[in-house]
């Protein structure tokens, strides 16, 4: 049970984060960002570069994979996203936009990263075992203290600076905030460039782990999406809510379910089907997204 | 106007693309051979290592000053289409292999792909090689597709009788992706490891194809304590992580697949822990290669930056093409006389030492032979490299 | 009807009917017949998408129905010996059926919210393939014969597929028939009262419910309409491959087919037809760009988007044309 339990909270500390990104950029601009995941794995790829092409510290890797990120993020949003939802009269267009985008990124990242899974070696060695209750590799223990940390960090950052307060008024009411001399573009190119961030951070920091290929784009994107819908899109603590319960509900349902075989992710994801037409608006937020 | 401008700046660079790229080199005939598999997405590295592969030995035979079949010289071109996984593409590339004449054509990588062509191959003429295990596809009335490389329903009985009778393992676990491959693989290895007299103690474990922790999958299958693990069809990417997995929850017994992987994933991936990791590969390891299969081995990694061991297996589908249609030039738009001289054909091995041949088999299997002679080249990783486990042969 | 419509429907069917086949038989790209029929194949399922998005939902799970169809029709056809020609519309009714059941819950969703468990379902249509022993589960179901001999009191309406020199012009044919039905249906409703209706869920929902519009009723029949197209589209796919797997249809053409949507035009009843001639054909081509393929591809879109926000059929707008 003790294993259980440790391993959903890892599970959960890394979809949190992930989650966090996209359910940050959603609430600032009305934009589901089916690249977010594409995101994860470019951020995932450029750790890799740095620390087992360069030979740098894994900690240069964490900032240069933040800094492109961030970089790419402002980018997207200043010359693609804001043009785009300036002139379009359906706000799901961006969908579209959005879609070419994942695309366009899984083709980068193959043009120069190669097809191949990629990892780095192990931050730290070794393996706590608390009388075979209890097994993880301190690695694993790094990864999820760094990703609790970077959650903390992000909501502290967003309730007490002047720029995540200024985010959070626009996320509330874009109009209200805009009079009330918010620059809203510009907050909204800080946003998104934050929200990628986050998503190359996860992505650099999983890598040491799970390493990275370029597939894993598309299926994270949709992982992160369901964490979202639990929690309640748009909000921040529905976010890490939704990727704490997403990482028990795999930890728990794959044991419980194990003996059933073939139908354990059809169980969990019918499951979430009908949790979501129960309770439409997720568990904490805005109905009607 | 700037619309517009946009418009015909876009269909212009269209035009030069096609221009440039039927501007070809002249002097010998082309044969055409085609490669329909996946070469974008998730699943790329499967499509890329093949088409690579075929691309490298088609550039090499071009430098040697083409092939000569019958009185007539070619030049080998690789004509590659992406199916992006997508059986409903693979059709689309069959059609458009049918359209520029080939009637060869390596690939598709998966089943759904490999049974979707087939239509399109028999109405065409076209002779096909997937990668793909399901036996309809290679028994009577099909005959228009030849089984690229080893199935695993018949290395895995090898592997399974070799670990049992060397390292006296009794209990096995499987555990697959649940996709149509793995999971196909593992009912058949599932059902072989039983007729062995093997326990089987676990094989209803799957995982979603982008699981990024395999430790909450792997718990419940080390839990029934096997000997050994067998990983079913799984992918070079999720290889590492599962090893990995496993070793870090304290399992100790052997672990192994029936598909080729890559040393270097593995290396990077799990480190030492992939240490007498076994699976299936061509023949690459130093006591088996031979100088061409060096030679191979050099130009890909000159022409692509990195080599993939997966291309060990994936060499061969091209080469017996082009053999089999030296040994019967008729063939060569004609495929009922390359099925002809299927049944007779044998050409000597160049990638391997000794004396090694390259011959159609699969009668056990199929009825008929419809299946590319490969080594069965088991492998255990050691240190970033594959060793030699054994090597057997497929009738 | 007025006469420059007229005109442009008569264009229309001339094109499809006469003129493709004819430059297909003059410059013998015989290719491209499959490559047209999947792109009608897939506009009838996109329409179905167009459907659910003029009633202001986001459907990203059109691909789910479509594997549904494709299993009804290939287990009939296996294990029943049913014609293929009723399987079509029994796999269409079929993906109806449930879709109500699917629907009535997940249709109060909106938004986000309602696109998410969408694309789930595709998910779950899936891993219920694989589960289910009717569909034989991983190893999905193959050799399934082409579509048989349709005849009426004796009278050879269709012909066997499989003694047809032909079947590629005849699936051609019959896609393209299908296609053209599809949206002259579509075209119907959204010029009907049903239409207006739909349009004002699309505006406003409780506002339309507010003056006695019956929103749930409407919101599951446009849901079933939807899933129908998907599910005909699907089954004559498997008549095609004749063969299904759980991965003939999956979330990624679930996405495609809402990107057709977009593309084309969300407020333009023959968008999703234009839109997925566009993706689908325009990435056949690209295949000569080889590695680049994708970058080309993706970076078109992106720019179409940039230029054209409101689908490539928003053109007609600025020159006044018919909505």
């Amino acid at each position: 049970m003790e294993q259980i339990l440790a391993n959903g909270l890892y599970l959960g500390a890394q979809y949190a984060l992930i989650a966090l990104g996209l359910t940050l950029i959603f609430s600032l601009m009305n934009v589901l960002n089916f690249a977010h995941g594409q995101m994860y794995v470019f951020g995932g790829f450029v750790t890799y570069t740095v620390v087992a092409q360069l030979g740098l510290p894994f900690i240069v890797g964490l900032f240069a994979s933040a800094v492109v990120l961030a970089v790419m993020g402002a980018l997207i949003e200043k010359f693609l996203f804001r043009p785009v939802i300036r002139k379009s009269k359906r706000d799901e267009s961006t969908m579209l936009l959005a879609a070419g985008i994942a695309f366009f990124l899984d083709a980068v990242i193959l043009l120069l990263f190669g097809e191949k899974q990629r990892g780095v070696p192990k931050v730290v060695d070794g393996v706590l075992n608390w009388d075979m209750r209890i097994i993880m590799p301190y690695d694993r223990i790094l990864i999820a203290v760094l990703a609790i940390a970077l959650i903390v960090g992000f909501i502290l950052f967003m309730q007490y600076s002047r720029t995540g307060r200024a985010m959070r008024a626009l996320a509330q009411d874009r109009v209200a905030a805009q009079l009330m001399g918010v620059d809203v573009d510009r907050y909204s190119m800080i946003g998104f460039a934050l929200g990628a961030m986050l998503a190359g951070l996860v992505g650099g920091l999983l890598v040491t782990i799970t390493g990275i290929n370029l597939g894993m784009g598309g299926p994270t994107s949709v992982k992160a999406f369901l964490m979202i819908m639990i929690g309640g899109a748009g909000v921040i603590s529905g976010a890490i809510a939704g990727g704490f319960i997403l990482g028990m509900m795999e930890s728990v349902g794959l044991t419980l379910l194990a003996s059933y075989g073939d139908v354990t992710y059809l169980v969990i994801f019918v499951t979430l089907m009908i949790f979501l037409a129960i309770r439409p608006q997720g568990l904490m937020g805005k109905p009607w997204g | 106007m700037k619309r517009r401008v946009f418009l015909a700046s876009s269909g212009l660079s269209l035009v030069l693309a096609v221009a440039a790229s039927t501007a070809a080199w002249a002097e010998n005939a082309t044969l055409k051979i085609g490669f329909v598999g996946v070469t974008s997405g998730p699943a790329a590295a499967w499509g890329i290592s093949n088409q690579r592969s075929m691309e490298t030995r088609a550039a090499w035979l071009n430098e040697l000053g083409g092939v000569k079949i019958g009185d007539t010289t070619y030049n080998i071109e690789i004509v590659p289409f992406d199916d992006q996984k997508d059986p409903k593409r693979a059709i689309a590339g069959m059609e458009k292999m049918a359209q520029d004449g080939i009637h060869y054509v390596v690939g598709p990588n998966v089943d759904d792909g490999a049974a979707a062509v087939r239509p399109v191959a028999e109405q065409n003429g076209i002779m096909y090689f997937p990668y793909a295990f399901p036996k309809e596809l290679y028994t009577a009335p099909a005959s228009n597709a030849i089984l690229g490389m080893v199935a695993n329903y018949q290395s895995g009985p090898a592997i399974y009788k070799y670990l049992m009778e060397e390292k006296g393992v009794k209990k096995v676990a499987f555990i697959a992706g649940n996709e149509s491959d793995p999971l196909s693989q593992r009912d058949s290895g599932s059902a072989a490891a039983k007729a062995l007299g093997l326990e089987v103690v676990s094989d209803t474990v799957t995982y979603q194809m982008d699981t990024t922790d395999f430790t909450p999958v792997l718990l419940p299958v080390i839990q029934t304590a096997p000997d050994l693990l067998v990983l079913s069809g799984v992918s070079p990417a999720n290889a590492p992580q599962l090893i990995r997995s496993a070793r870090e929850l304290g399992y100790t017994g052997l672990i192994s697949t029936e598909t080729a992987q890559d040393a270097a994933v593995l290396a990077e991936g799990a480190g030492e822990l992939a240490n007498g990791f076994i699976s299936v590969g061509g023949a690459s390891t130093p006591e088996l290669a031979s100088d061409a299969m060096k030679e191979f081995v050099t130009r890909y990694t000159a022409m692509f930056g990195e080599y993939n061991d997966e291309s060990n297996t994936k060499v061969y589908a091209l080469e017996y093409i082009i053999e089999t249609l030296k040994a019967n030039p008729a063939a060569i738009d004609n495929v009922d006389e390359f099925k002809k001289t299927m049944d007779t054909f044998s050409a000597p091995n160049p990638f391997m030492v000794g004396d090694a041949k390259l011959t159609y088999v699969g009668t056990t299997s199929f009825g008929q032979k419809r299946q590319v002679s490969v080594p069965l080249v088991v492998n255990e990783f050691k240190d970033g490299k594959f060793e030699t486990l054994f090597v057997a042969q497929v009738d | 009807m007025s006469m420059p419509r007229l005109a442009g429907v008569l264009a229309f069917l001339l094109g499809v009917f006469v003129l493709v086949p004819l430059v297909i038989g003059m410059t013998g790209r015989w290719d491209f017949y499959y490559t047209l029929t999947s792109v009608a194949l897939l506009s009838v399922a996109a329409a179905g998408v167009w459907l659910t998005f003029y009633i202001g939902r986001i459907n990203i799970g059109q691909g789910a129905y479509a594997l549904m169809g494709g299993y009804v029709s290939a287990v009939l056809m296996t294990q029943y010996g049913v014609s293929f020609w009723l399987t079509l519309p029994l796999a269409g009714i079929f993906c109806a059926a449930i879709s109500v059941l699917i629907g009535l819950p997940i249709l109060r969703l909106r938004g986000v919210y309602f696109a998410m468990v969408t694309l789930v379902l595709t998910e779950v249509a899936r891993l219920t393939a694989l589960a289910l022993p009717i569909t034989n589960g991983a190893k999905g179901i193959t050799s399934i014969p082409l579509p048989g001999e349709l005849s009426v009191f004796g009278m050879t309406i269709i012909p066997d597929f499989a003694t047809l020199e032909n079947p590629k012009l005849a699936f051609y044919l019959m896609a393209a028939l299908l296609m053209t039905l599809t949206y002259l249906i579509l075209w119907r409703i959204v010029n009907s009262r049903l239409g207006h209706l739909c349009r004002s869920l699309q505006q406003n929902e409780e506002l339309s419910a507010s003056i006695g519009v019956n929103t749930a009723m409407l919101r599951v029949l446009a849901y079933a309409i939807s899933s129908f197209f998907g599910g005909l589209a699907g089954a004559i796919f498997v008549a095609i491959s004749q063969s299904i797997y759980p991965s003939s249809f999956v979330v990624q053409d679930s996405v495609n087919f809402m990107l057709y949507c977009f593309l084309g035009g969300l407020g333009y009843v023959f968008g999703p037809m234009l839109g997925t001639l566009l993706l689908y054909f325009g990435w056949d081509l690209l295949s000569i760009a080889k590695e680049y393929q994708l970058l080309i591809y993706s970076g078109a879109l992106i720019a179409l988007m940039l230029v054209l926000p409101n689908g490539v059929l928003s053109l007609l707008d600025k020159k006044g044309g018919r909505k």
